[in-house]
């Protein structure tokens, strides 16, 4: 009885569960998934398939070690994350997919086949997202105390710079040098408030105009972890976070002292 | 006062949407988003800016965040998502993004100040913004987490 789980079906080769599980949870990391969520989805699935795991979270790699119900076998394996973008909407899918395999007892390779369902999939109309930014950042200065200028001279900063975002990460340029170079150009479209005397806030239109670059879920994702103790990961996270806010700022000021404009 | 909530708690919502579409959640969750931000961002609006309560932004931030986290991790069931997907976009309207940028701003210009007092005021501003934005994040993620960890057994059995 010892191979088997839930008294029905075979119990998989411990190297296999650990090969998925290293897949899976790299993805889950690469998508911003809490240290905590990836160790009780990790746990979960271990647990459907007869198995132990211990898992460690660094900064760009994930360790997993699975034993054997009866310790007579132990594997380990180390997986890097996978460089893709912050998606709750992944996530959402690989927890319910821990779920189906603790729940419904999904064989190894139905539950290999539905995880490349779910990596294949990338749903987002890229042009939305942009218009949607870009409404998103015009509120902001509005909540800001903008005007209605102001906050047209935003939207527009926003779509530019947002479209330039997008265009720079297709030809996979390194993101520090995006948020900079964006930051620049929005700043510099956020300026011509204050250059052609249009609003009565074009400090805040300068200010605002950047704000869609600000780290919001990484910053959120490294306090999280210093709640779960998960201190060095949250610190890689939060100097992540740290340095492309300070790619954001070199960018802004860069565009403040082309177009004149004082922080202060 | 009453208008100026409602048009807090619009404009919240709509950034709410926004900012969500970049953290790409699943399209069900975008409402529930912006139905937490609202309601999040307009309390936070009411505890700082009525007169009876007139908190600071770091006290006002943590309850609204509390409260948002609450009402987060109670509704990701019906959501069908992580808790922290319906709760970390609501979050980002309440980033404090203008303290972020005034921080390095000033970072940046006490590098690039020529005497002692333009030195003082910038490393003033970089010293000032940077703890506020520093305490606001953390009251941000204490306020909006700890529901979820209270409530362990709803926040991750939400996508069950």
């Amino acid at each position: 009885m010892k191979n088997m789980i839930s008294g029905e079906r075979q119990a998989p080769e411990s190297r296999e569960v650990c090969r998925f599980l290293s897949e899976y949870c790299g993805r889950l990391l690469g998508h911003g998934a809490t240290c905590l969520r990836m160790e009780k989805n990790v746990k979960r699935i271990a647990d459907a398939y007869g198995k132990q795991a211990e898992i460690t979270i660094s900064p760009r790699h994930v360790h997993i070690s699975i034993l054997n119900q009866d310790k007579s076998e132990f594997v380990t394996a180390i997986s890097s994350s996978s460089p893709c973008a912050t998606s709750f909407d992944m996530i959402t899918r690989l927890s319910r997919l821990s779920w189906e395999i603790a729940d419904d007892h999904i064989d190894l390779q139905s539950a290999w086949r539905k995880f490349r369902d779910i990596s294949a999939e990338d749903r987002q109309n890229k042009w939305l997202v942009c218009i949607l930014v870009s409404f998103a950042n015009m509120a902001f200065c509005r909540l800001f105390g903008g005007d209605a200028v102001a906050m047209c001279v935003v939207w527009c900063a926003t779509f530019a710079g947002y479209c330039m975002k997008q265009y720079m990460l297709k030809q996979h340029v390194d993101i520090r040098l995006v948020v900079m170079v964006c930051a620049f150009v929005s700043s510099v479209l956020g300026a011509t408030d204050y250059l052609f005397s249009l609003g009565a806030t074009p400090a805040l239109a300068v200010g605002t105009s950047i704000l869609y670059l600000v780290p919001g879920v990484p910053f959120l994702n490294s306090f999280s972890d210093i709640l779960g103790r998960y201190y060095i990961c949250s610190f890689s996270r939060f100097m992540d976070a740290v340095v492309l806010t300070v790619c954001l700022s070199v960018g802004l000021c860069a565009g403040m002292v082309v177009m004149k404009v004082g922080m202060f | 006062m009453n208008e100026e909530i409602l048009l807090d708690a619009l404009y919240a919502a709509i950034a709410a949407i926004g900012f969500a579409a970049i953290s790409r959640p699943p399209r069900r969750v975008y409402l529930y988003c912006a139905a937490i931000a609202a309601s999040g961002h307009s309390l936070r609006f009411i505890l700082m800016n009525d007169a009876s309560a007139g908190m600071h932004i770091f006290t006002a931030t943590l309850i609204a965040s509390l409260f948002m986290g609450a009402v987060g991790t109670l509704l990701s069931p019906l959501a069908k998502t992580p808790a922290e997907a319906c709760i970390f976009p609501s979050l980002l309207p309440m980033i404090p993004g203008m303290y972020a940028y005034k921080a390095f701003g000033g970072l940046a210009l006490c590098v690039l100040s020529e005497d002692q007092s333009d030195f003082g005021y910038c490393f003033y501003q970089f010293a000032h913004n940077g703890m506020i934005c520093i305490a606001v994040l953390l009251a941000m993620v204490t306020g909006a987490t700890l529901p979820t960890f209270i409530l362990k057994k709803i926040s991750f059995q939400a996508t069950r």
